[in-house]
């Protein structure tokens, strides 16, 4: 937790190219503006949590990097390269995974089938094979339950099932939306845990989340989001130690 | 999905057998159609129980190979053998067509631009005198070949083998997993990779050339192909066969389809009731089995034991 201090955007930005680099990103739906113009920056290694209030333009920020979304204009630049506008599965491809909220699972396929159609793209049984040890071996409880039906998973269950499959893919960036939504507080600091170890072996995490102070908790800087713009930038310790800031920010 | 292999392999047996037990032409007969329409009512299963979208607009392909193998017998006189498969391939080329427009559509869109389609083509086949005969269709389809009964049946099985295996395959392949994953969450599935115009597209034209296929096998077998083969009727009751059935499931249109030919044939001297009858059939499997009959059976299977725990062994021993 001592590089807190040092990523301060700032600080950050000189120090190395970001691996994620958003400009002023537009996105619409249909005639209704839902970004006005977001800019922001990932670095390899970093957690970065992306907060603000309900229909902030949180969720729609990530469905855009991952092309679910048209962006309006704006560029997405990954490594270095433009990805706005390109096809879901060429970002896929290059390394993002999106987690999409409210952690859906195909609940009539097996946790073992939805764990596998992670590696769609992976034309190699062999490679999946191998990844699957691995997902299992990150979460021995969907082990355990392999053979049962997603759908009867609980919902902790589920997120973490859907947090696998995204990493089935072998992201070097992986973006999660709303992951503790719905969740027990116990079942979120359990999701939590699990980011953090996916962000310790190397992963770069980009996190929407409504429950600021898990966010802040798990990420080393945050972005607050407000009426589709990018509000402040701040280190989360910076944010987490003045309420009164939050406050001014999230109008709560 | 073994046990359903095993009962698709079993009823297929069944069927072979048939002309050893019965002599009956007209029981021959009831089986061919049954069979005939299993392999249709498969085909459409593709589209709207993996895809998920409703297609009202299958006759296309089914009437597009009838005609493509009426037109290959009647005036450049080839053998069944080589226009059926022919007819499969034209239907496919259809479906690819067809499905490049209308697969970027959803919902009630995708239902109303497949139906016309269907439509237009029918048009075109009443209209088109010099190609089609118009209203009189073609007849004489493979005229002087085959009269028995029973050949016919080995040749509609073969077809269907070949429909059942090349479904088997689909179904159970990388792109009919990612099918389903579009249906059941088009978001997600995109999400890990999935295109589901592209996944979307090899089930329509496999559905299109299946259907191809067995029009061709109609024309030959009712050695005449009229217009009405694109008519909405018959578009209809393979819907029923596939609702009745069961969506999504590869053994679901088969019994489907065996039912309902078989209520045809037994309800036919109500003759306008049978329709109406039909109707109140389908409102109560919607109602009552929005899963089919296959999906009632499934629930009820898993209703009654843990089945997750039981399946690895059971597998193992039915391999």
């Amino acid at each position: 937790m001592s590089a807190i201090t040092m990523d301060a955007p700032d600080a950050v930005a000189g120090r190395t190219e970001p691996v994620l680099r958003v400009r002023d990103l537009h996105v619409s739906y249909g005639s209704t503006a839902a970004l006005h113009g977001i800019s922001l920056d990932v670095h390899a290694g970093e957690t970065v949590a992306l907060i603000g209030a309900n229909g902030a333009g949180k969720s729609t920020t990530l469905r855009a990097i991952s092309g679910l979304l048209k962006a309006r204009s704006g560029s997405i630049a990954w490594n270095g390269k433009p990805i706005a506008n390109r096809p879901p599965e060429e970002i896929v491809a290059a390394g993002i995974a999106h987690c999409p909220e409210e952690r859906h699972v195909w609940s009539g396929m097996t946790v073992e089938e939805n764990i596998a159609l992670g590696a769609y793209l992976c034309r190699s049984k062999e490679e999946v094979r191998t990844r699957m040890g691995m997902a299992f071996h990150r979460f021995p409880r969907l082990r355990e339950r392999a053979r049962q039906m997603a759908g009867t998973l609980s919902g902790g269950e589920q997120q973490m099932l859907a947090i696998a499959r995204a990493l089935m893919s072998e992201p070097r960036l992986l973006m999660l939306d709303e992951p503790s939504l719905g969740l027990s507080p116990r079942m979120a600091d359990e999701v939590f845990d699990v980011v953090r170890a996916i962000n310790a072996h190397g992963v770069t995490v980009l996190l929407v989340e409504q429950n600021i102070h898990n966010a802040l908790a798990v990420a080393s800087r945050a972005y607050v989001v407000k009426t589709g713009r990018i509000a402040a930038a701040r280190p989360a310790a910076e944010l987490r130690g003045d309420p009164e800031l939050l406050k001014a920010y999230l109008g709560g | 999905m073994t046990l359903e292999r095993n009962i698709l392999l079993a009823l297929g047996v069944l069927a072979a057998l048939l002309p050893f037990a019965v002599t009956d032409q007209y029981v021959l007969h009831l089986a061919v159609m049954a069979i005939f329409y299993a392999i249709l009512a498969n085909s459409l299963n593709l589209v709207v129980g993996y895809v998920g979208e409703f297609s009202l607009g299958h006759t296309a392909f089914l009437g597009t190979g009838a005609y493509t193998a009426a037109l290959l017998s009647v005036n450049a006189g080839w053998p069944m053998w080589a226009a059926v498969p022919a007819a499969g391939v034209v239907a496919a080329l259809f479906g690819l067509a067809i499905g490049a427009i209308t697969l970027r559509l959803q919902g009630p869109y995708f239902v109303i631009v497949t139906l016309s389609f269907a439509e237009v083509l029918r048009i075109v086949a009443n209209n088109w005198i010099g190609l089609t005969n118009g209203p009189m269709g073609l007849a004489g389809v493979g005229q002087g070949g085959i009269a028995d009964k029973t050949v016919f049946l080995a040749i509609v099985l073969g077809l269907a083998a070949v429909t059942f295996y090349l479904s088997y395959r689909f179904v159970y392949s990388n792109a009919g997993r990612a099918a389903v994953a579009v249906r059941e969450n088009r978001y997600v599935a995109q999400s890990i990779g999935v295109n589901p115009f592209g996944t979307a597209m090899q089930a329509f034209v496999l559905g299109a050339f299946l259907a191809g296929l067995a029009g061709g096998f109609y024309a030959f077998y009712i050695s005449f192909v009229g217009p009405e083969v694109f008519r909405f009727s018959f578009m209809a009751t393979i819907i029923i066969m596939v609702l009745m059935g069961g969506k999504g499931t590869l053994l679901g249109p088969v019994v489907g389809a065996v039912i309902v030919t078989l209520l045809e044939e037994y309800l036919r001297e109500l003759q306008e009731l049978r329709l109406s009858l039909f109707g109140l059939i389908v409102m109560a499997i919607v109602l009552f089995l929005p899963n089919g009959l296959m999906g009632f059976v499934a629930r009820r299977r898993e209703q009654r034991g843990d089945a997750p725990s039981l399946s690895p062994a059971i597998e193992e021993r039915t391999v």
